[in-house]
C-alpha cells in the first residue's frame, strides 16, 4: 500500500511537472509585444521595448527560460514575480492573498449544497415520484437549462434590490455581503448533488439484496440508511477531496459578479495580462490540486468500500 | 432556519433605510467612488508605473512638485514656487518647509527634503532599478538623462544588474545628469535647451521624489515591490486597506503637511466594479456617491420622465483625451501588397476633404453622449484648456480664428451636404483618372471580443453609408484578437483608426509634434505613414508636398521659445493648416453624464500629466445634484 | 426482417461452412455385440450406474445430430432487431417524443423565421432613434441597443448556435468514442492515452481556449474546433472504462478464441453497450456546450460580429433590467434546447440500453 502510494505520488509530479513545462513554452511561444500594455506599446519606442523585456531575461531561448525556472523553483522554492497583475510582488504572494477568502466562501457553499443535496436527494430517492421528487428534478433541469450567466444576473438584481443585500463583497459588511455569492456557489452544486445522490440511491434500491433484505422483515429506514445510503455513498465520496480541493481555485463568474477579492478571475486576468509567472504558478496550483484531489479520492473510497483495492489495474476511472 | 434567514434580512433592510434616512449633513466625508476590476493598480511603486488606473491613485499619495486646479491652471504644491531666469533652460523649484515622509499608520518618518526629488529621478533613468519605465520625458527634456540610462544599461549588462542597482544620484548620476539640489529645499533641473512648458512636467510621476532613507533601509527590491502597508506617504491620504480586486481604502493622512491649505475627505473608498452596470446598481442602493452612465442607462433615464434620477442627469468635463481618425497614407494587403486604390484615393486631397466634412458624427456621437451628441464634437486636434496665451485665451480658441469657425458647442455640425457634394464629385472625377475603384474600401478594426466597439463601428458604417453613399466609400469591418500592435498597425492592414491623444505636457508640440515629417513622431510612425510615400509617384506628390509644408511650420513654430504668444500663434497656424488639407480627421472628446454628488467644477482640471484623480477640494452634497444645480455650477 | 439477415449472411460462406460440418462422414455403423440387450431392466443408481456406463460404447455415449440448414436457421431466427426496439422503446415514452418534436420545430423554424421576418439579418439598418422598442406588430421580438429588429437577430443566432452545439457535440463525442475504443482495448497504448488525459485534464481548460483564441483567432469555426479538442475526455475515459469491463468477458473471450476480427468484436459484442451511453452524453453535450459558448463569449473568447445566444445573452446582461424582453427571448430558447435534450437524451439512452428490450 505504501509502495503504491509513494508510486502515485511520484507519477503525480511527474504529471504537474510536465503540465508546467507545456504550458511555460506554450506562453513562450507568443509574440513579445503581449508583456506590454497598448499604452506602453503606444508612447515607448521599441529599444525601451526591448530593454524592459531583455532587464527581465524574457529574450532568451524559451529552453534557457525553463532551465532557470526550474532552477530557481527546486533551489530557492522561487516562483518568480509578478509582472502585471501585482507588478513586482512574488506570485506565492499574489496567489496567498487570495486562496483563503475562495477558500472560505467555496467550502461554505460545498458545505451547504453536499448537506441540502444529499438530503434532498435521499428524500427524493425514498417517495420516488413523490412530489418532493418532481420538484428537485425540476430545480435540477432548470439549473442546468438556465444559463448560470443569466441566473446570478437575476440573483444579483433580486436581491440588492429586493432584499437589500450588499451586491458586492465587502470586507467590512462581512456575513451580509457573502449570502449573495455563496448563494450563487451553491445553486449549481446543490443540484448536482441531488442529482446524483438521488441517482445512486434509486440504482441501489433496485439491487437484489435490497429487496431480499425488504423481505426479510427489515423496516425501510433500517434498510435505507444501513444498505442503500451507506453503498450510495461510495461514488459521492470519491469525489469529495476534489471537490474540496478544488474550492482554492474559486469561481470564475461568481467572483467577477460579486467582486470577490478571490482566485477565480485571477487566471483569466493573469492570461489577459499575459502574467507569465503568475500563470505558470496557477497551472501548477490547479493541476497539483486536481491530481490530488482524484489520489485522495481513491483513498478515501478505498477507505470506505473494502471491496475496492487500489492495488489492482486501472488508475484511471 | 428560514425564519432566522427571514428575520436576518428584514433587519438588513432596516438597517439600510436607517442608514439611508439618517444621512442629512450637506457635504460627505466618506466618500463612495469605484474602478471597474479591469483596472486594479498593478503597481505601487510611483516611479515605476506607467498607467492611469495606478496613478490616479497614486497622485494622492505623494506630493509632485506642481499639481492643477479646479480651472486647469498649474499651482505649486511640494514646490512653493518655482522660476527660470535663462528663458526656460534652467529651471529652479524652492519646496515647503514642513514635509514629512508618513508611514500608513501616520508616523512621521523622515523629512522630505530636495535630495528625494534626485533619488526619484535617479531611480526612473537607472535601467537595473525601473526597467526603462518613464524614461521618455526625462530623456527627452533633461542633460545628461540619456546618457545616465546608456550607463546604467551598460554597467548592468557587463557587471550584472546589481551593480547598476547599488549606484545612487552621489554617483555617475550627480556628474552626468542636469539636476542638482544647492540646499535641502531647493532643486534645480538644466534641460537641453529652452523648454517653457517644463513645469508642466512636474505634475508627472517621472519627476515625483522616492523617500531616500526607506530605499536605504529596504533596499532596491523592497522599494520595487513596495505594498500600501510597506509604502511611505507625503500626499493628503495614506492607504489604510487594500484589498486587491475589491477596494481600497484612502484615509486622511494626520501628519500631512498642508493641511490647513486644501480641503479633504476623511475617507475615500473605490470599489472595483465588474462592469459600469453593477456601478449603476451599487449608486442606486446608496453604495456609490457618483456613477457614470452607459449609453443604454442614460437613454432609459432621459427617456423616461418619471425615473427617479431623470433630473439628476449631470454632464461630466471632456476628459483629456482628443480622438482622432488616423488615415494610413501607406496601407498593405493582407498578403503584403500595396492597397494601391486606397493609398491613391486617400492621397487625394478632396477624397479626404470629402471624408471630413462628409460625415455626419451624430449617430457616432450619441453613443458617447446621447443627450448631446455634438457637444462632443472635436474640430480641432490639440485637445482644449490644455494652454493658454498670456491675455487667457485658449490655443484652441487661435486654431479656430485661424479656420474661420466660430461655433456653438451644442448644435455645430461639421457635415456640409453642399461641400460633400463638391468634393466628391471631384475626387471621383480625378481619381477614376488614377485609375482608383469605387467605392473605396476603409478597413476599420475592432476587437473581436469587444461589442461596444463593434456597435460604435456599425453605427459609423451607417453614417457613412447615408452620407457619402455605398458607391463613393465603404466601411470594411474586420476583427483582431487581442493585440492590435501586432495584428493591425505593424502589418498596416487599417485604412482608418480611432485613438485618443492625451497630452504628456502644456504645449501643442506635444500634439502636433507626433504628426510631422520626423522619426520620432509617434503617430506619423504608427498610423499615418507618409514618410513610406514616393514623392515621384504623380499621385503621391502632392500629400508629400503637404507634409513637408506643415512639418516645416511646426520645426519654424516649436524654435520660438522665447514669445510664447507668438509660438501659440505659429502653431494655430500650422495646425488650421493640417485641419485644411484633412490630414487626419479629429472626432471627438470623451463627455458621458453621470450622476453624482460631487461638483466636478470643484475637481482637479488637467489635460495633461496625472493630477485628475487628487480628492482634494472636491464640493460634494449628500444629496444628489440635480441637472438644474450642476448647469449652475458650471456657469459659475 | 427476413431480407435483412440474408444480406448480413452472404451465401457463399454460409454453404462452405455446411460443406466443411458434413464432410467427415460419421460411421453410424454399430457392433450389436457390445449392445446392452435388456433396456427395462432395472439398474444401480448415483455411482454404481455411472460406472455402468463404462461398459457403454462410445459411440452409443455420442451421437451425431443431422444437420439440416432451415432448422438451423429457425433456431438462429430471432425477431429482435436491436435499433426497432430501441425505437420501440423510445416511442413509449411520450414526453420525450413530444420535446423531441418541440425541438425538431425549433430548429426547423430557425430556418423559416428569417424568410418570414420583416427584416434580413445581413442587412439591417442602425438607427438610433429605434432603439429598445418593446415586442410589437412591426418588431416581434422588439429592437435591440442599435435600433435593429431582434427577431431575424435571435433567429438567426439560434440557428448558428444550434449548429454549433451540433457539430461540437457530434466531434468531440466521436473523437472521444474512438479514443476510447483504443485507449480500453489496445494495452500498450493505455500508458500513453493515461498520460495525455492527465496532461489534458489537469490544466484549466481557459487556458488552453485563451491562448488558441490569442494564436490563431476567435471565430467560431476556431473556438468550435478548440472545444471538440479539449472535451473529448470525459467521453473517452468512460468508453474506456466501459471496454475494459466488457473487454475480458467470456463470450467476448469466446469470440476471440474463435478469430473473430477486432473490429467484428468491438462494433458487434462491445459498442452496444456503449451506445446508451453514448447517446446520453451527446444529448447532454448539446447544451452543454451552448453554456459553454455563453461562457466564452463572456470572458470575451468569441467574436462579437457573429451573433449566437451566447453574445445575445451577454449583451442583453447591460439591458435586462430596463428592457427585460432583451434578455428573456434568448434565455427561453436555451432554456427550450435544454430540457428537450435533457429529457430526449434520458429517454433514448433508456431505450439504448439492450438490457432494457425484453
Amino acid at each position: 500500500m505504501v509502495k503504491y502510494i509513494l508510486k502515485r505520488l511520484f507519477q503525480s509530479l511527474f504529471t504537474v511537472l510536465l503540465v508546467v513545462t507545456i504550458v511555460f513554452l506554450l506562453l513562450r511561444l507568443m509574440p513579445t509585444d503581449y508583456y506590454f500594455t497598448e499604452d506602453e506599446l503606444m508612447k515607448l519606442p521599441q529599444e525601451v521595448l526591448n530593454d524592459r523585456l531583455q532587464a527581465a531575461g524574457l529574450l532568451d531561448p524559451p529552453l534557457v527560460q525553463l532551465g532557470r525556472f526550474y532552477r530557481d523553483l527546486f533551489t530557492k522554492f522561487d516562483l518568480g514575480t509578478s509582472r502585471r497583475v501585482q507588478a513586482n510582488q512574488p506570485v506565492v504572494k499574489v496567489i496567498a492573498g487570495k486562496f483563503g477568502i475562495s477558500m472560505q466562501m467555496g467550502l461554505i457553499a460545498l458545505a451547504i449544497s453536499i448537506v441540502l443535496g444529499v438530503v434532498i436527494g435521499v428524500l427524493q430517492a425514498r417517495f420516488k415520484d413523490g412530489v418532493l421528487d418532481h420538484i428537485g428534478t425540476g430545480y435540477t433541469v432548470f439549473v442546468n437549462a438556465v444559463p448560470h450567466l443569466v441566473t446570478y444576473s437575476l440573483v444579483l438584481a433580486f436581491g440588492a434590490r429586493v432584499l437589500g443585500l450588499p451586491s458586492m463583497y465587502s470586507a467590512r459588511k462581512l456575513p451580509l455581503s457573502m449570502y449573495l455569492p455563496i448563494f450563487c456557489l451553491s445553486i449549481g452544486s446543490t443540484a448536482y448533488y441531488m442529482l446524483w445522490t438521488r441517482r445512486y440511491m434509486v440504482d441501489e434500491l433496485n439491487k437484489d439484496y435490497i429487496r431480499l433484505a425488504k423481505l426479510k422483515g427489515l423496516s425501510t429506514r433500517k434498510v435505507m440508511f444501513r444498505h442503500v445510503l451507506k453503498n450510495a455513498f461510495v461514488p459521492l465520496v470519491q469525489y469529495l477531496p476534489y471537490s474540496i480541493l478544488l474550492t482554492v481555485g474559486g469561481s470564475l463568474l461568481v467572483e467577477r459578479f460579486f467582486s470577490v477579492p478571490g482566485m477565480g478571475p485571477l487566471l483569466t486576468d493573469s492570461i489577459g495580462r499575459y502574467d507569465t509567472n503568475l500563470v505558470q504558478a496557477l497551472v501548477m496550483l490547479y493541476a497539483t490540486m486536481g491530481i490530488l484531489g482524484v489520489f485522495l479520492g481513491d483513498l478515501l473510497m478505498a477507505l470506505v468500500d473494502p471491496r475496492i483495492s487500489l492495488t489492482g489495474k486501472g488508475d484511471v476511472r | 432556519m428560514k425564519k432566522l434567514l427571514s428575520l436576518a434580512l428584514c433587519l438588513t433592510m432596516l438597517l439600510s433605510m436607517v442608514i439611508v434616512s439618517t444621512a442629512g449633513a450637506a457635504e460627505i466625508k466618506d466618500f463612495d467612488t469605484y474602478e471597474v476590476t479591469a483596472n486594479e493598480v498593478e503597481t505601487w511603486c510611483l516611479q515605476y508605473s506607467q498607467a492611469a488606473r495606478d496613478l490616479n491613485v497614486l497622485c494622492n499619495l505623494v506630493d509632485g512638485l506642481l499639481t492643477n486646479n479646479a480651472a486647469g491652471d498649474l499651482v505649486p504644491n511640494a514646490a512653493k514656487s518655482y522660476e527660470s531666469e535663462d528663458g526656460g533652460k534652467t529651471w529652479t523649484f524652492t519646496l515647503n518647509d514642513n514635509m514629512t515622509w508618513v508611514d500608513v499608520n501616520g508616523e512621521i518618518k523622515a523629512e522630505v527634503t530636495s535630495e528625494d526629488w534626485l533619488t526619484g529621478l535617479e531611480w526612473v533613468l537607472n535601467y537595473a532599478k525601473n526597467d526603462a519605465a518613464n524614461t521618455s520625458m526625462p530623456k527627452q527634456m533633461i542633460v545628461g538623462a540619456t546618457e545616465y540610462y546608456d550607463y546604467t544599461k551598460a554597467l548592468a549588462e557587463s557587471d550584472g544588474p546589481e551593480a547598476a542597482q547599488a549606484l545612487t544620484y552621489k554617483d555617475k548620476f550627480a556628474e552626468l545628469v542636469g539636476i542638482s539640489a544647492p540646499d535641502a529645499k531647493t532643486v534645480v533641473y538644466t534641460c537641453i535647451g529652452q523648454l517653457p512648458y517644463f513645469p508642466s512636467v512636474a505634475t508627472y510621476n517621472c519627476l515625483y521624489p522616492a523617500p531616500t532613507a526607506q530605499i536605504a533601509e529596504i533596499g532596491v527590491e523592497g522599494y520595487k515591490s513596495v505594498l500600501p502597508e510597506t509604502m511611505w506617504y507625503s500626499g493628503p491620504y495614506t492607504v489604510t486597506s487594500f484589498i486587491s480586486g475589491n477596494e481600497k481604502i484612502l484615509t486622511k493622512n494626520p501628519n500631512y503637511w498642508n493641511d490647513a491649505g486644501v480641503k479633504r475627505f476623511d475617507t475615500v473608498t473605490i470599489h472595483m466594479v465588474e462592469s459600469q452596470d453593477v456601478a449603476y446598481q451599487l449608486f442606486q442602493t446608496g453604495e456609490l456617491d457618483h456613477v457614470t452612465l452607459s449609453e443604454s442607462t442614460l437613454k432609459t433615464i432621459s427617456d423616461n420622465a418619471s425615473h427617479e434620477f431623470h433630473n439628476n442627469l449631470v454632464e461630466a468635463r471632456p476628459t483629456k483625451y482628443s480622438y482622432v481618425v488616423h488615415l494610413n497614407y501607406d496601407k498593405k494587403n493582407e498578403d503584403g501588397t500595396d492597397d494601391i486604390n486606397w493609398n491613391y484615393a486617400v492621397a487625394n486631397k478632396n477624397f479626404r476633404l470629402s471624408l471630413l466634412y462628409g460625415i455626419d458624427w451624430t449617430t457616432r456621437l450619441a453613443r458617447i453622449n446621447s443627450i448631446n451628441p455634438l457637444s462632443c464634437e472635436n474640430y480641432i486636434y490639440t485637445g482644449n484648456n490644455l494652454c493658454f496665451t498670456s491675455d487667457g485665451t485658449d490655443y484652441t480658441q487661435l486654431v479656430r480664428n485661424e479656420l474661420g469657425i466660430d461655433y456653438d458647442r451644442e448644435v455645430y455640425n461639421r457635415y456640409d451636404a453642399d461641400k460633400t457634394a463638391e468634393y466628391k464629385a471631384k475626387a471621383i472625377e480625378e481619381l477614376t483618372a488614377l485609375g482608383v475603384n469605387f467605392p473605396v474600401e476603409m478597413v476599420l478594426w475592432y476587437k473581436a471580443d469587444n461589442s461596444t466597439e463593434y456597435e460604435n463601428d456599425l453605427v459609423l458604417q451607417q453614417a457613412v453609408s447615408d452620407t457619402l453613399g455605398d458607391d463613393y466609400v465603404k466601411i470594411v469591418l474586420k476583427s483582431y484578437i487581442t493585440n492590435p500592435t501586432t495584428e493591425v498597425r505593424n502589418p498596416r492592414l487599417f485604412s482608418i483608426y480611432f485613438s485618443g491623444w492625451g497630452a504628456d505636457f502644456a504645449d501643442p508640440i506635444n500634439f502636433l509634434g507626433q504628426e510631422i515629417w520626423d522619426d520620432n513622431a509617434y503617430f506619423t510612425t504608427t498610423y499615418a505613414h507618409f514618410d513610406e510615400l514616393d514623392p515621384e509617384n504623380p499621385a503621391f506628390t502632392d500629400v508629400v508636398n503637404t507634409v513637408t509644408e506643415f512639418t516645416e511650420m511646426v520645426n519654424a513654430a516649436d524654435a520660438n521659445t522665447t514669445d510664447i504668444d507668438q509660438r501659440y500663434a505659429d502653431f494655430a497656424k500650422a495646425e488650421a493648416f493640417f485641419l485644411n488639407n484633412a490630414l487626419e480627421i479629429p472626432c471627438y472628446y470623451m463627455i458621458q453624464w453621470e450622476l453624482t454628488c460631487v461638483n466636478n467644477y470643484s475637481k482637479v482640471y488637467s489635460m495633461y500629466g496625472m493630477q485628475a484623480y487628487r480628492y482634494v477640494n472636491w464640493e460634494t452634497n449628500d444629496q444628489i445634484y440635480t441637472t438644474a444645480e450642476a448647469a449652475e455650477l458650471a456657469a459659475k | 426482417m427476413a431480407k435483412n439477415t440474408q444480406k448480413k449472411m452472404p451465401k457463399p460462406e454460409h454453404e462452405k461452412t455446411v460443406q466443411e460440418l458434413e464432410t467427415p462422414v460419421p460411421d453410424l455403423s454399430v457392433d450389436y455385440s457390445t449392445v446392452d440387450h435388456e433396456p427395462k431392466k432395472e439398474r444401480p443408481m448415483g455411482r454404481e450406474h455411472l460406472r455402468s456406463r463404462d461398459v457403454m460404447p462410445e459411440k452409443q455415449l455420442f451421437e451425431f445430430a443431422e444437420y439440416k440448414p432451415q432448422e438451423a436457421e429457425r433456431t438462429g431466427y430471432s425477431n429482435y432487431s436491436y435499433w426497432k426496439s430501441v425505437w420501440q422503446n423510445f416511442l413509449k415514452k411520450r414526453s420525450a417524443v413530444v420535446m423531441s418534436l418541440v425541438f425538431l420545430a425549433l430548429f426547423l423554424f430557425t430556418f423559416i423565421a428569417p424568410a418570414i421576418s420583416k427584416y434580413d439579418v445581413n442587412s439591417l439598418r442602425v438607427d438610433a432613434n429605434l432603439a429598445f422598442i418593446s415586442p410589437n406588430g412591426e418588431y416581434w421580438f422588439g429592437t435591440d441597443n442599435l435600433g435593429r429588429d431582434y427577431w431575424s437577430q435571435v433567429w438567426y443566432a439560434t440557428r448558428a448556435s444550434i449548429i454549433l452545439a451540433v457539430s461540437v457535440s457530434f466531434g468531440q463525442i466521436i473523437l472521444g468514442v474512438i479514443i476510447g475504443l483504443v485507449w480500453g482495448y489496445v494495452r500498450k497504448l493505455d500508458r500513453f492515452f493515461t498520460e495525455l488525459y492527465n496532461l489534458v485534464d489537469n490544466v484549466p481548460v481557459i487556458i488552453y481556449m485563451t491562448l488558441i483564441a490569442m494564436m490563431l483567432d476567435k471565430s467560431m469555426l476556431t473556438m468550435g474546433i478548440a472545444m471538440i479538442l479539449f472535451n473529448w475526455l470525459g467521453t473517452a475515459r468512460n468508453v474506456r472504462n466501459l471496454v475494459l469491463m466488457y473487454r475480458d468477458r467470456e463470450y467476448n473471450l469466446a469470440s476471440r478464441c474463435l478469430g473473430t476480427k477486432l473490429g467484428r468484436i468491438l462494433f458487434r459484442n462491445i459498442f452496444p453497450y456503449l451506445i446508451s451511453m453514448i447517446i446520453l452524453r451527446l444529448a447532454l453535450a448539446i447544451p452543454g456546450t451552448i453554456a459553454y459558448e455563453t461562457t466564452l463569449t463572456y470572458l470575451g473568447l468569441m467574436d462579437v460580429s457573429m451573433p449566437s445566444l451566447g453574445i445575445l445573452l451577454r449583451n442583453s446582461r447591460n439591458f435586462f433590467l430596463d428592457y427585460p424582453y432583451i434578455l428573456i427571448f434568448p434565455a427561453i430558447i436555451v432554456s427550450i434546447i435544454t430540457i428537450t435534450f435533457y429529457l430526449v437524451g434520458n429517454a433514448f439512452s433508456d431505450a439504448c440500453d439492450p438490457r432494457n428490450h425484453l
